[in-house]
């Protein structure tokens, strides 16, 4: 290594570091490459965001009121939606997508309810994107449905972060995981529009789960306001939770009329997402 | 967990800055990491390496600033750090408060030459 230094010629300075022009003339060959700064400033889930808002035109004009559904694994969404979907039946329409690394088998479950689902298997991605769910929307009829679940993959990490094109957050805290998760994973539990507590009716038999401490560590890191709570076992709960749901749907509705005019929005080349879409995304965000 | 799709977006954004620039050799990158993003500084890092790997960004250094988390209180307009995510007004003790630091992620600016690595410093 040190024989490739010119060491004998010790008055020169080491090629390409301290040399900045030609010895002969002065004009700057062999010099050292001026450096150049580039000023970015972008955000980097832009891309994602820009998509998102983008699925969230698809839900307005079909008058779709979508929720992103967050918890750890097991924490019971698949079991929610079906108990929604049976307490809502005949009143709302509800589609669900279903986020997973591997598996059809939420989707399935949900379809034994008569339901479409579009089921989205990751690999090896933690978290649900703009993207995906964008792609998957189209297997779901859009024009037949009021509400649409799109259940994340289970992850309290990094589903925080990416929008996913839904209007609110749904973040639920099951009673056998520990009351002071909220402290945990802070910036899940920030994001939620609404916490859940669910399977409470686990709660006689976990001394180590006491409601009011879930309820302390969720207000610290969201400030003020207590979860619901809800058991599908015994039903406690469905009630305000469903019509909490119906007030959204209602309440979205009056911005977003469900009359049939889907695609409102110039919506081309269907087929060619990098371009067509982005036409559109740009007239929005300016 | 997600510090991929993170620093995969950042690459992206290089390289399409880089091209559109004339910029054939990228020797340092400046990026803004939030705390509250919750990204693991160590894999960002470790990701940045693998997707520079036989791009423009080859070898770049990667200056990461990470922003201590804010916030400020509805209630009585307290500005205040917030060490541990404890959102709580240490002024008069109100929990509805706004984050005002903390969730920054952007790609600020990078430095380049137009000459590319080989013959750089040779």
């Amino acid at each position: 290594m040190a024989g490739k230094r010119p060491s004998s010629r010790e008055d020169r300075p080491l090629p390409g570091k301290e040399k900045t022009m030609c010895q002969s003339c002065g004009c700057g060959a062999g010099s050292k490459p001026e450096v150049e700064t580039i000023k970015v400033l972008e955000n980097l889930l832009a891309e994602n965001d820009r998509l998102a808002g983008h699925v969230r035109h698809h839900f307005d004009d079909h008058g779709v009121f979508a929720i992103n559904l967050m918890s750890s694994p097991g924490a019971g969404k698949t079991s929610l939606l079906e108990a929604t979907i049976e307490a809502l039946a005949g009143d709302i329409r509800i589609g669900v997508v279903e986020g997973d690394l591997e598996t059809e088998n939420d989707a399935d479950r949900i379809r034994r309810h008569g339901v479409p689902a579009a089921q989205i298997t990751t690999g090896v991605a933690c978290h649900l994107d703009a993207r995906m769910v964008h792609d998957a929307l189209e297997a779901l009829p859009l024009e037949d449905l009021d509400l649409v679940f799109v259940e994340n993959v289970g992850n309290l990490v990094c589903p925080a972060d990416f929008d996913v094109g839904t209007h609110a957050n749904v973040v639920l805290l099951s009673v056998t995981e520990g009351d002071d998760k909220p402290e945990k994973y802070p910036v899940i539990f920030r994001v939620a529009d609404l916490v859940m507590i669910t399977k409470t009716d686990l709660l006689p038999y976990l001394e180590e789960f006491d409601p009011a401490r879930a309820e302390a560590s969720l207000a610290k890191v969201r400030g003020d306001g207590a979860p619901m709570r809800v058991s599908r076992k015994t039903g406690d709960g469905m009630d305000a939770w469903t019509g909490w749901l119906k007030a959204q749907v209602a309440d979205h509705r009056k911005h977003h009329p469900k009359d049939g005019k889907a695609h409102t929005h110039a919506h081309h080349a269907h087929g060619d997402h990098e371009h067509g879409h982005h036409d559109h995304e740009r007239g929005s965000a300016a | 967990m997600h510090e991929f799709s993170v620093m995969d977006s950042l690459m992206r954004l290089i390289l399409e800055h880089a091209k559109a620039g004339g910029i054939a050799r990228v020797t340092r990158v400046r990026m803004v990491v939030g705390r509250l993003r919750g990204l693991d500084l160590r894999q960002l890092r470790g990701c940045f390496e693998i997707l520079a790997e036989d791009t423009v960004a080859e070898g770049a250094e990667l200056d990461i600033e990470a922003v201590a988390p804010a916030g400020c209180c509805r209630d009585c307009g307290e500005e205040f750090d917030i060490p541990d995510y404890t959102l709580r007004c240490p002024h008069c003790g109100g929990g509805q408060i706004d984050i005002t630091r903390g969730r920054e992620l952007h790609l600020a600016s990078f430095d380049g030459t137009r000459e590319p690595a080989a013959a750089a410093g040779q």
